[in-house]
């Protein structure tokens, strides 16, 4: 559970507040996409979960952050990286390590993971990132994508209760960033462990994340599950945040009078107001979830 | 794609033997080195070093490198050699003579500086960075921090050459010729540190707090999860560096030159 | 303009990256590259302007080989826009980097600081701004300016719209857009299949190192089996309206069938209820219709399905 209240923080050489009066409060193993024009302050505010503000860039700080009921100022940064894993931006940086190994191993051995425990949190952790076979790789010679994978299992490994991802499929291709996103959606609902992610694939967020949070210059501008934050289409164009396509084209229709459901997150979504749009009964929209709810390459080769 | 000094996987007997041992019998031979003043130690050093090269299948590395130390070391003895007036004259030169000795000393300078270096290459070659910190943590007690200053800063060697090429490269794109003279390539190199050295410090800092919110204040000598056990094989080897070391010391105490 | 004749490439000897890689881009074409991380899409840009030299085959700009080519010569023809800008941008003004792509081809005169001025001008940039304090967005289309700035007659992406928010990359690619319609080529690898399928006339889709298919947009986007092999998902657009097809095989024979953006849907999905001699009919039978698949479905009034 982690409740924000009031939150603003102003960087020391910045002149206006990064974060603004901001307040919400996140239940455990709810999975938040958190989008956002640049600038916009949205890497802050995911600071502010991680406890890397207040405690690693100075500014002002008001208001407060409980994380299961700590506040995140008088709690140690090393306290609160027990309960919260981060991916930051810059993957190059965040790596320790020369060999993946070793770098999966780091935050294990500093959590003081019992020995045995540790062989099998890693290679499970690789095994859900898809990358078992990088093990026993140097990390200089992996692309972007690959090191991207690494530092996400890095921190599967740890278990936090709590993960912060910012931008963690920036460099991954379709496939992969699909994959990453279903992974972090079943950890979410499986394991109970809340998931916030920054992204700018709003597409891979609606159709995944149980809740979205759009920050406009610091404050939130919208909150709400998909769904609920889809339908402010116009809104959110103002902003430079472009709606899914599938999500636009529930909107045409509706503004047709073909449809009048929620608005769509997804490609499943959307079928089904083609079809009410056409006229085909909604029966049978389920058994479309189920086939299409995932248009995962996998099943490209179905006719 | 192997940068300069990276880990070469392997499973050689150099691969597999202790890392503190692989340092200290490297240290010794160092030692060695510097206190003969015997060819003959020095040529018997150097069998070694290739010897130990062959075995874990480096080589080509090897040999590379001790290229490059030996012309950098001959720097310093065309310096020596002109510098130290000893022994039979050979060449008269305006503020003094190229002696016979001073012959010797320069052609010592180059192996003494080439045996050294190899066993410390290979030392970086066949062992995992984090493994010899993390033994050095374990084994020799060293302060984690120092270990990790050390760690993250050859961690990042690759990550900034990475980066310079990748620069580089981009320039070439844009119609910059890196290739031609040493002069002209440092010329055109100098002003593109300026990008270099903005992603560092941005690299550095983050890296810093990405450190710490994985536990970096936690850890402790017992933190690693990976033992790094003395087996007879490591004392057997650190034995016989260590008679290298006294064969150095007697031939230089009774002044064997050759 | 640019002819792949057989190329194997790699960047260290035993490990190929690309392998007999054949294939020819037209002036004027507008392709992207698509596939999967590590399919050989950076590396192929690589050998177009001659950044990484072909192992074997051959790779033809202007009909010579690049290994032939000069630097110069070479990012004179072809330009490239690495992902990250702050890898090409080197100088402390905005008009020192824009300056600077002419000098490193050895050309700087008063012709090419009018262009300068035209760039600064068109972009809206501030010359004497220092490039490291601008935002992401903005240093990358500086960067783009600095490489479209020469007018090279090819124009390399490498990813231009990673990191990228939206209206950012709807800049960077309405520049490019632009670009294209004056006749420039423009060569692009590009992960987002919604920017691909706006912007592309033709793709090239690999795996591997090695080219799975080719052709135009729709073509490949449509086509399933390609877009599993190079493990590829649809623009969501084209994956509606095939699922719409597949589950309603009498749509196949409609507009619906090659509708690509959200217009086309919806300019298909109103014109079928508007043809339909049973528009306004109930609703029930239109799904027994459906399942049937004798008739096109009658449309169902949205008011009755609220």
């Amino acid at each position: 559970m982690i409740e924000v209240k009031n939150l603003s923080f102003t960087y020391k050489e910045g002149s206006a507040p990064t974060v603004r009066d901001v307040s919400l409060s996140i239940p455990d193993g709810q999975f938040v996409g958190i989008t956002g024009a640049a600038g916009s302050g949205k890497s802050t505010l995911t600071y502010a979960f991680n406890g890397i503000i207040p405690h690693c860039y100075p500014g002002d700080f008001y208001g407060s952050v409980l994380i299961d009921g700590k506040d995140t100022v008088e709690t140690s940064l090393t306290d609160i990286s027990r309960m919260v894993g981060s991916v930051c931006q810059d993957i190059d940086s965040q790596i320790v390590s020369s060999v993946v190994e070793d770098e999966m191993l780091y935050g294990l051995e500093n959590f003081g993971v019992p020995a045995t425990e540790i062989e099998p949190r890693m290679d499970e952790a690789l095994d859900a990132m898809g990358i078992s076979d990088l093990k026993y790789c140097n990390i200089a010679s992996l692309s972007g994508g690959q090191k991207q994978k690494v530092a996400v299992a890095a921190i599967l490994a740890l278990r936090p209760r709590v993960l912060v991802l910012d931008e963690p499929t920036a460099e991954l291709d379709p496939a992969s960033s699909h994959a990453v996103f279903a992974l972090l959606r079943d950890y979410a609902s499986k394991r109970g462990i809340t998931v916030i992610v920054i992204e700018q694939k709003i597409a891979l967020m609606s159709e995944f994340a149980d809740r979205l949070i759009i920050v406009k210059k610091g404050g939130i501008l919208l909150d709400g599950t998909p769904a609920e934050v889809l339908e402010n289409a116009e809104l959110l164009q103002a902003e430079g945040i472009n709606c899914p396509r599938a999500t636009s084209l529930g909107n045409e229709l509706a503004k047709r009078n073909l449809y009048a459901g929620p608005a769509c997150r997804n490609v499943a979504d959307a079928l089904r107001a083609c079809e009410i749009a056409l006229g085909f009964e909604a029966a049978g929209a389920n058994d479309a979830q189920a086939k299409l709810g995932a248009p995962s390459p996998a099943e490209g080769g179905q006719a | 794609m192997n940068g300069f000094l990276e880990y070469v996987p392997g499973d050689s007997f150099l691969h597999k033997m202790n890392p503190v041992a692989k340092l200290a019998v490297a240290l010794l031979m160092v030692f060695a080195c510097f206190i003969t003043p015997s060819f003959m130690v020095l040529g018997l050093i150097l069998v070694i070093d290739f010897f130990m090269a062959y075995s874990c299948g480096m080589i080509k590395q090897t040999l590379g490198l001790s290229k490059a130390v030996a012309g950098f070391s001959v720097i310093l003895a065309l310096i020596a050699l002109l510098s130290t007036p000893e022994g039979l004259l050979l060449v008269a030169l305006p503020w003094g003579y190229i002696g016979s000795e001073s012959v010797l000393a320069a052609i010592r300078i180059v192996l003494r500086l080439v045996a050294a270096a190899v066993p410390l290459f290979l030392v970086f070659y066949v062992t995992k960075l984090n493994d010899l910190a993390n033994s050095l943590v374990k084994v020799c007690h060293v302060p984690y921090k120092y270990a990790f200053v050390f760690t993250s800063t050859v961690h990042f060697i690759p990550v900034f050459m990475n980066d310079m090429a990748g620069i580089m490269e981009a320039q070439t794109a844009r119609g910059v010729e890196f290739d031609g003279g040493f002069l002209k390539k440092l010329r055109l190199m100098v002003p593109l540190c300026v990008p270099l050295l903005v992603s560092s410090v941005r690299k550095t800092n983050s890296a810093a707090i990405a450190a710490e919110v994985r536990g970096f204040n936690l850890r402790t000598r017992t933190s690693g999860y990976k033992e790094y056990p003395f087996v007879a094989s490591d004392y057997l080897y650190m034995l016989f560096a260590l008679l290298l070391l006294a064969a150095s010391i007697v031939s230089s105490a009774l002044g064997v030159l050759f | 303009m640019i002819e792949f004749r057989n190329v194997s490439a790699s960047y260290v000897a035993e490990h190929a990256l690309l392998k007999d890689v054949s294939f020819t881009i037209g002036k004027g074409e507008f392709v992207a590259f698509v596939g999967t991380n590590g399919a050989g899409k950076s590396t192929t840009m690589r050998l177009c302007n001659g950044l990484l030299k072909p192992m074997a085959g051959a790779v033809l700009v202007d009909g010579k080989p690049t290994t032939e080519l000069k630097t110069s010569e070479l990012a004179r023809k072809v330009g490239f826009l690495f992902q990250n800008p702050d890898r090409q941008i080197c100088c402390s003004t905005v008009r020192d980097e824009l300056e600077f792509s002419f000098k490193a081809q050895g050309k700087l005169d008063d012709a090419a600081r009018a262009k300068v001025d035209a760039a600064i001008e068109r972009f809206g940039f501030d010359p004497d701004a220092e490039p490291y304090l601008l935002n992401r967005g903005t240093r990358q289309l500086l960067a783009l300016a600095s490489i479209i700035v020469t007018e090279p007659p090819v124009i390399i992406l490498d990813e231009p719209t990673t990191g990228l928010d939206y209206l950012e990359c709807v800049k960077v690619m309405e520049v490019i857009r632009d670009l294209h319609e004056q006749g420039h080529t423009v060569i692009m690898v590009c992960h987002d299949m919604e920017v691909v399928a706006d912007y592309a006339d033709r793709l090239i889709a690999m795996t591997r190192g090695s080219l799975v298919a080719e052709g135009p947009t729709d073509e490949i986007l449509r086509n399933r089996e390609v877009l599993s092999r190079a493990d590829l998902i649809a623009p969501q657009c084209i994956s509606i309206a095939q699922a719409l097809c597949n589950r309603h095989p009498e749509l196949k024979a409609t507009a619906i069938a090659n509708a690509r953006t959200v217009e086309d849907l919806v300019a298909a999905i109103e014109e079928i209820r508007g043809a339909s001699p049973c528009a306004g009919a109930a609703n029930a039978s239109a799904g027994t219709d459906a399942a049937n698949g004798a008739v096109l479905p009658g449309a169902s009034s949205s008011q009755e399905v609220r």
